[in-house]
């Protein structure tokens, strides 16, 4: 049974890596012309390269938020909503706050994870006082959330961005102070490598050390694995659990701050900034089984993916074929847990 | 319906050793005996779901096979389960329907079910959701599940366990019914000896894989049962060859505190205003039937339930029950009834595990020393004799008595004023449970109060000085060990003092 494992894996990975060459093979395109677009796009050259690692970073932190609510037992899938919160807040504490120079930068930073972290914690509280689903409640969240960032930005006396002359404002906040954003890290020729890479590394890294070396991390790995033993030893299960899950939430508004304040964006709070980097910082999690210092190649690889991609159009292929790629890419590694706990059952 | 000397092994034990059983149509028997006296495998045999090592059974006098539960279906024997397999979001028709092929005609269906429940005098609506019935409807549900598949022989298992005593008397009247004007064989199989000699015709009691006694009703009395039952040795303590022989229990000092003290608890469903005290020293035996509260009293002493009422006092002290973690902070350590649910996390490690409830004297403030982790671990191993390959190896791993001595090793390690044992010797081999029993021992000459909830009577009997008898939640009995024997045990375990 255990032995089966690592065949599926390789048998799906292989098919995560034939299907779509097929499928461009069938659309008349070609897969090799193809392949060479989506590597010349995310490792092709410095300016790629620069791209690719700008994308790494909020996957990165979403992808770490998830392991630490897994890893509590609780599952988080309304990262989406979170890094928007995360995007608003930050956009709030940038344009509002008369911080002075770069400490405004780590006050942006801060106060998305603290918004983020305190929307996921909603679903804990509606889950504590009236057994709301943690899954269903933070999806459903994140429609919430959208909601309210649209509002903002499309509302004068909140965010939206200020007139100039008689141009028509558009739904948008305005660019964050300069201090806010995120710069380059060291003098490179054309490489651009990002500042808000780095907070996700040292963030992983953090994270890693706390589920495997603290008390806290033994606690809450032990509430996930076993609530009822938790509990016997003196674990608040629900109460760990919830705190998994703001942690889970802030590193999500915090990709939403990252999102906000480096290159991907235009620095301005929009609807659409979020990118889908909640989705696929979940994926990653789950690729990298709920591992912390695993998610940093994995969130590496979905970087590459997504740098790529974009670049794909160029070739005439239809670029969702690269989220067909994650999808399988995905199960490819999870398949083979899930199919374990069914044979477990069985 | 006959069988004829049934055997069946599993390795070394052998669960039925020539069992002899005529089921008569038209008859009710009662077939008795304790936990592990090899009813169920019988039965087992009997619906296709074990086959047995040699014997015969025969139906009308012509030998049949039992290959499947599919030919047992199609010989027309059926069983009500001790527990319900019910759809609780289903109405009632529609689980009796359930489990048959063909095609389901909701107007004909609805219609049978009202006739069978007429016929039967089972009041009950076919429209009602399952989930919204007591326990006693949907026994009859279960019932007539069962009777609509027209079977010649009924086996009804551990029936009333979960009955009222009115709902009980109303169930063996259609019992009657059912064997008296349709010609089936019923079998009862139970515990309670008041409802053997009661409603039956017949009466087989077994006894460690074999019949001590077979007999009509009327022929016999409770006493007789009882003492055929647990089988007259037992008194002795050291009868059954699981046993370090000859032990003398441990005698409590003189002038013992009480260290453990419970009052009017209640729990629903399970537990009815249990009140029972332990002192310092001594080990007491909780012993009654399965599904007579045990389950319920061992959820709420570890923690995991919260009582409707009543107070748990640990040395003199009322324990906060809604705080995780109380009791064990109170000097109470438990080896709960069901280790994997929540006496271990199997997917830690060794190590871990014997930890898990104190953490703090293996790490700082905010890490966790991995080196005094281990070095704790090892010298709890050593301590304990857990063998494992390495203890960073998954408490998976391990073998059940192993996993066992990981959780006293833990329960004790914290010097605890009481310890909890809920049917500790279950899943054991004869030399875990040996073991177990020496340091069960040890720990009330330590000082240590101990309660053991079990329903195996040697191990009652040779462990204890007192025994308390559980039936439906309560306290029913309490005598000094010294003064019991089987059959005053078995009377009050059945109920009837």
């Amino acid at each position: 049974m255990t032995r089966a494992g690592p065949w599926v894996s390789a048998a799906i990975v292989t098919a995560a890596l034939v299907l779509p060459g097929l499928l461009i093979a069938v659309t008349g395109g070609s897969p090799s012309a193809a392949l060479r677009a989506l590597i010349q796009g995310s490792l092709g050259d410095a300016t790629a390269v620069s791209q690719t690692l700008l994308y790494a970073a909020p996957l990165l932190l979403v992808a770490v938020g998830a392991c630490c609510s897994a890893r509590s037992g609780v599952f988080n899938i309304g990262q989406e909503g979170q890094v928007l919160i995360g995007a608003l807040a930050g956009a709030a504490a940038g344009l509002r706050l008369a911080v002075p120079g770069p400490a405004l930068l780590l006050v942006v930073l801060l106060a998305a994870a603290l918004a983020a972290g305190a929307w996921a914690w909603l679903s804990a509280l509606m889950n504590r006082l009236r057994g709301v689903d943690i899954a269903v409640s933070t999806l459903l969240m994140t429609f919430l959330a959208q909601q309210v960032v649209a509002f903002a930005v499309t509302t004068p006396w909140l965010l939206q961005e200020s007139r100039l002359g008689e141009a028509a404002a558009l739904p948008q906040s305005n660019k964050l102070p300069s201090g806010a954003l995120l710069g380059s890290l060291g003098d490179h020729p054309g490489l651009q490598l990002n500042l808000g890479l780095a907070v996700g590394v040292v963030v992983a890294m953090l994270v890693a050390v706390a589920l495997d070396r603290t008390r806290w991390g033994f606690r809450l790995t032990v509430a996930g694995l076993n609530p009822a033993a938790a509990r016997h030893a003196g674990i608040p299960v629900a109460a760990v659990g919830g705190i998994a899950l703001a942690v889970s939430g802030a590193l999500a508004g915090m990709a939403g701050a990252v999102l906000l304040a480096s290159p991907l964006s235009t620095n301005r709070l929009q609807p659409d900034i979020s990118i889908d980097i909640g989705w696929d910082g979940l994926l990653v999690a789950l690729v990298a089984r709920n591992r912390p210092l695993l998610t940093i190649p994995v969130a590496g690889l979905f970087a590459v993916l997504r740098a790529g991609g974009n670049f794909l159009a160029a070739t005439g292929v239809p670029p969702y074929l690269v989220d067909v790629v994650k999808a399988l890419l995905t199960l490819a590694f999870v398949a083979p847990a899930v199919m374990r706990r069914r044979s477990v059952v069985a | 319906m006959r069988l004829r000397g049934i055997t069946k092994r599993y390795g070394a034990v052998v669960a039925c050793d020539g069992v002899d059983l005529t089921l008569e149509r038209g008859e009710i028997h009662g077939l008795l005996g304790e936990n592990g006296a090899g009813k169920s495998t019988l039965m087992r045999i009997l619906l296709g779901l074990e086959t047995q090592d040699s014997g015969a059974i025969d139906r009308d006098g012509r030998a049949v096979t039992i290959a499947g539960p599919r030919e047992a279906a199609a010989l027309g024997i059926s069983m009500v389960h001790q527990h319900f397999s019910l759809v609780d979001p289903l109405t009632v028709w529609e689980n009796v329907a359930l489990g048959r092929s063909g095609p389901v005609r909701r107007a004909a269906e609805r219609a049978g079910v009202r006739a069978a429940a007429q016929r039967y005098g089972l009041a009950i609506d076919p429209d009602a959701r399952v989930g919204t019935l007591s326990a006693g409807e949907r026994q009859r549900v279960e019932l007539l599940k069962c009777l609509r598949r027209d079977p010649t022989v009924l086996i009804m298992d551990e029936p009333t366990s979960v009955l009222t005593r009115s709902e009980s008397a109303e169930l063996f009247t259609v019992l009657r019914r059912v064997v008296a004007a349709e010609h089936r064989a019923v079998v009862l199989i139970s515990h309670k000896l008041a409802e053997i000699t009661t409603a039956t015709d017949r009466v087989t009691v077994m006894r460690a894989g074999r019949v001590v006694l077979r007999r009509a009703t009327t022929a016999t009395t409770e006493a007789e049962l009882a003492r055929e039952m647990v089988g007259r040795e037992v008194t002795l303590g050291a009868a059954v060859g699981v046993l370090p022989h000859a032990t003398a229990p441990a005698s409590p000092a003189a002038s013992a505190q009480t260290a453990l003290r419970l009052r009017g608890l209640t729990a629903r469903p399970g537990l009815d205003d249990l009140c029972l005290t332990v002192h310092a020293g001594e080990i007491v035996g909780l012993y009654g039937a399965e599904g007579n509260g045990q389950k319920s009293l061992g959820d709420v002493l570890s923690g995991l339930t919260v009582p409707d009422a009543g107070t748990v006092e640990v040395a003199g002290a009322s324990v906060d029950l809604r705080r995780p973690g109380a009791l064990s902070a109170a000097g109470l350590g438990i080896v709960p009834e069901d280790r994997h649910h929540a006496g271990v996390v199997l997917d830690l490690s060794v190590a871990e595990n014997l930890v898990m409830t104190r953490l703090g004297d293996v790490s700082g403030r905010v890490f966790i020393d991995r080196r005094r982790l281990r070095r704790r671990a090892r010298a709890l191993a050593d301590e304990y004799g857990i063998t494992a390959a390495s203890l960073d190896s998954p408490l998976r791993d391990l073998s059940g008595g192993n996993q066992q001595r990981v959780v006293l090793a833990r329960e004790l390690s914290g010097r605890p004023r009481v310890l909890v044992a809920a049917q500790p010797s279950r899943g054991l081999d004869v030399g875990a449970v040996e073991d177990l029993y020496a340091r069960l021992r040890r720990c009330a000459s330590d000082g240590i109060a101990v309660l053991l909830i079990s329903t195996e009577l040697e191990e009652i009997l040779a462990l204890t000085t007192r025994i308390a008898t559980i039936f439906r939640g309560r306290i029913v009995g309490e005598l000094p060990t010294a003064q019991a024997d089987g059959e005053r045990l078995a009377l009050l375990t059945g109920g009837v003092a």
